[in-house]
């Protein structure tokens, strides 16, 4: 896929020429995925939009440096999940500082809005391995937990990984098998350190 | 894990791979290693947010965002110093190097004037002492002590005093 030519290049072009309305027109056409990429990851209604606001404050800053080679979501949605765990860092959330910034509201809200969950399983286990799962993905590179995230949250093939990144399916296999691979050996370390 | 599970595993992780299930009968390790990637792939599935958790965006959600990029302006190259750890310690190193030199600068021109300072005093005390010395020799060890800052000079001058007085 060529993200040279599209419609979203050229309005890419008109934002990096700084034209706020292009801004804008970016800004409102993603806000809502970076928001639910932000509230997926951390469960956090009150620190969402602030994490939202800096997304797209490094959006405008950097968007000088896009250089085509994947669909302007993949670099907005690997931007955004950087930011999460810049914010997960800063606050070194930890399983009970994490289930402290969970609020009650938050919890009866993911106890009754997440299908894909076995409903037997009780909220304090779920937050346990929300948390485990965000420390194995803390433990492989940027590119890697955005290309899983990618696929098992945002539900994307590997055709349409390849098609986003500008890398071809191969490489996007041998990838995500690398990734699988470095989260069982993270989660067989931190299983043998506890 | 073995090649038969490792090159189709996307496939098998979806469950669209039958002829994955032989090896896998067979093989401890590869059902083990599988079994733990696929309750890690449910587990980061559970990092999908709610359907409806866009609609409580508030408004002016753009407007927000235009304040935050004009409260901070363009990322500029001291910010690097500033913000992180390895810039402030860099920071902070070069200004001990730069206090370091300044202090050795200072000194080191100091008794380069002292030195000159002393070299040019001596033919004009030596004058002083000529002039004065018959007359008044208690004056004129006064004034060579007023005259006299620093060891070198003083010493000088003594001599000087010595060798008038044994001629």
């Amino acid at each position: 896929m060529d993200h040279k030519t599209s419609e979203e290049a050229a309005l890419v072009r008109r934002v990096q020429a700084r034209d706020e309305m292009a801004f804008r027109e970016v800004v409102e056409r993603y806000q809502s995925k970076v928001f639910s990429i932000i509230f997926g990851i951390l469960r956090n209604r009150n620190d969402a939009e602030d994490i939202a606001q800096q997304v797209f404050a490094k959006v405008y800053f950097s968007i000088k440096n896009f250089d085509f080679r994947s669909s302007l979501l993949t670099w907005i949605y690997k931007i955004t999940v950087n930011e999460c765990y810049d914010y997960l860092r800063k606050k070194r959330v930890r399983k009970l500082v994490y289930e402290s910034d969970f609020s009650q509201e938050d919890a009866q809200r993911m106890e009754a809005s997440e299908p894909a969950v076995d409903g037997s399983v009780p909220a304090d286990i779920r937050l346990a391995q929300r948390d485990l799962i965000l420390k194995l993905l803390s433990k492989v590179s940027e590119e890697e937990r955005s290309l899983i995230l990618l696929k098992e949250v945002e539900g994307h093939s590997v055709e349409e990984l390849a098609g986003m990144t500008g890398l071809n399916e191969n490489t996007i296999k041998v990838k995500l098998f690398r990734t699988r691979q470095k989260l069982l050996r993270a989660a067989g370390r931190l299983t043998r350190t506890r | 894990m073995h090649r038969e599970i490792r090159d189709h595993i996307e496939d098998v992780l979806r469950g669209s791979q039958p002829d994955a299930r032989e090896h896998l009968a067979q093989c401890d390790e590869c059902r083990t290693e599988l079994q733990v990637m696929q309750e890690q792939t449910a587990l980061i599935r559970e990092l999908r947010a709610p359907e409806d958790f866009a609609a409580d965006l508030r408004p002016g959600f753009y407007a927000r965002v235009m304040e935050r990029i004009e409260a901070e302006g363009p990322i500029s190259i001291w910010n690097l110093f500033i913000e992180s750890a390895f810039g402030r310690r860099i920071a902070v190193a070069s200004l001990a190097l730069a206090l370091l030199i300044g202090v050795y600068l200072v000194t080191s021109e100091r008794s380069a004037e002292d030195v000159t300072l002393a070299v040019q005093s001596q033919p004009a005390i030596m004058e002083q002492t000529i002039v004065l010395g018959e007359d008044a020799p208690a004056r004129e060890i006064t004034r060579v002590d007023q005259s006299q800052t620093d060891q070198s000079s003083e010493d000088a001058v003594l001599a000087n005093l010595v060798t008038y007085r044994e001629q």
